[in-house]
């Protein structure tokens, strides 16, 4: 660490306003997207307001996490480069931000994933944790490059909730609730903080077969295994150790699906809003159609932040019945 | 017809700005997208920008010819209602902007067979429309319509082949020429019936941008059509683009064929290849009739025009099957 290198910013609302005044000329302000019939199809007649992150660079939100990171690097650190593990999202979200920012970027992968690699240089390693930890290591020694964690750190909680600062200020109404889908729970942290003071009540939406975040907050403890059974390839990291205090503590509830739910959500979204979606972002909005949400009562209009849409086009789609 | 009703608008620029004046208060100005990589795969390095109609109401352009032929109508004509034939983007369209005005609307469709999905069936019966079947054959759909209208007055909106259809369609390309940062080099779109393309090239007269449309191989009378000089009346409609299967409008030929620089034929693998790369890369669902323009883009006849400069490509709907597989996968 250098001299130059700015403070750590603290878990609050305002370091994501500041997180956002950093990313804001390099990450897209994703437009939203409405439907009547989508709204319709919620019985309460909550208007729906999806922003969707799948328009963002790389596919997914995390490139904002990825992008505020690298803004908090010194001169001396960016030269050395970034290093990562992900089969998902964040290292595309990496990869991409390095590049544009001229900086190297290594990522270990289990395997060739449906994310592109935008010129980050790849090494695989066997599919388990230590052999994963052992590789990273070995990048690093060989290249001084930075780790970026894929979302248990403080400036990914911020990058990540600056989606949700961009959807308060596009939508035409107040937000009564917003809801975002949860896997390592950084994007569904960093909305959290971002929504502190606002009044809007904040949700998660985790699907059955990786319902860890969900089972922590009943057990009042984060559990650090998760079956990861579901086709939302996304969520099926457990909930990290910054994070899950943070969703204990401000997070209203974390409502779980079904795949067959999660699945049918999806449909609906490429259906009428003619977008992309990868099934992580379909779980919140089948957690909005889900009875559960429904006895909450919430009145008013619900954001729903879609989190990219990186889905595998070479596979059949999980709807299409051969 | 009654005093009160407007006087026929002329095919020209002017008549199109009057009509994007008229619908703008109820269709949705659509976004534009751009994305580098596809942007670099095009070898003269030219920024494309997609109008995304498929985010239009009723997922197709198809919606402002609907809604300009609507606004046109007198008091009396929309008690009766409206009626068409379409198996596409236009039933759904006429159906929704009727809708909208809490007007009746009655549509003609071929009996549902392998060929015609519930994609354009559910919407319309959504939207409240009345769905009358008749068999795969120009007159007995001319039948059934004459029937219809002679049981309720309604009036007939065709789907392309119409002053007012083409000027409602040309706004898109209004908007595409206000919302672009630069100055385009020159527009595509598909065609099938050709009021898009008409329409199109209606608004960009005296622009200075070129015009260009995009057909399949496999329905290409356009092409054809302007090769030879005259209109053809019959197309082999053997397509994967479902809604070019349609042979260019008489009042659309001579507009296209005076103002449009070339038509670009593709085939059916490029059209999929296309429509691939906008969903993986632009996130957008579209139909293979739109990604149509986009592989007309990017095939050699194009590049070979030589044009540097912007590309606006007009993405014209995203009405797809969805319980259907997707054209590129290998099962």
């Amino acid at each position: 660490m250098n001299a130059r290198q700015p403070e750590q910013l603290p878990l609050t609302r305002s370091s994501v306003l500041a997180a956002h005044d950093v990313i804001k000329s390099r990450a897209h302000r994703t437009p939203i997207f409405t439907s009547s019939s989508l709204s319709a199809g919620i019985t309460a007649g909550n208007n729906l307001y999806f922003k969707a992150e799948n328009l963002q660079k790389g596919g997914a939100f995390k490139f904002r996490g990825a992008s505020f990171n690298l803004s908090r690097l010194s001169h001396e650190e960016l030269q050395r480069g970034v290093c990562t593990h992900s089969s998902g999202n964040h290292a595309g979200a990496l990869a991409l931000a390095a590049k544009e920012r001229g900086i190297k970027c290594f990522v270990v992968m289990v395997k060739i994933d449906a994310v592109r690699s935008y010129g980050a240089e790849i090494m695989f390693c066997e599919p388990n944790a230590p052999a994963r930890a052992a590789t990273l290591a070995m990048v690093q020694a060989r290249t001084g490059a930075t780790f970026i964690p894929p979302y248990d750190a403080i400036n990914t909680i911020l990058g990540q909730g600056t989606a949700f600062l961009e959807l308060s200020e596009q939508v035409p109404e107040k937000l009564a609730a917003v809801i975002t889908p949860v896997g390592g729970g950084g994007l569904l942290a960093g909305t959290a903080l971002a929504a502190e003071g606002t009044g809007v009540r904040v949700f998660g939406a985790e699907p059955a077969g990786a319902d860890d975040c969900a089972r922590g907050l009943e057990e009042g403890k984060r559990r650090e295994d998760v079956d990861a059974n579901t086709i939302a390839d996304g969520l099926r990291t457990p909930v990290g150790v910054l994070n899950f205090p943070i969703i204990q503590e401000k997070v209203e509830r974390v409502i779980v699906v079904s795949d067959e739910e999660v699945i049918e959500a999806m449909r609906l979204l490429w259906e009428r809003l003619k977008l992309v979606v990868e099934p992580s972002s379909a779980t919140a909005f089948a957690a909005v159609r889900n009875p559960a949400f429904r006895e909450l009562g919430i009145k008013g209009p619900i954001g729903i932040i879609l989190s990219g849409g990186n889905v595998d086009m070479s596979k059949p789609l999980p709807w299409v019945v051969l």
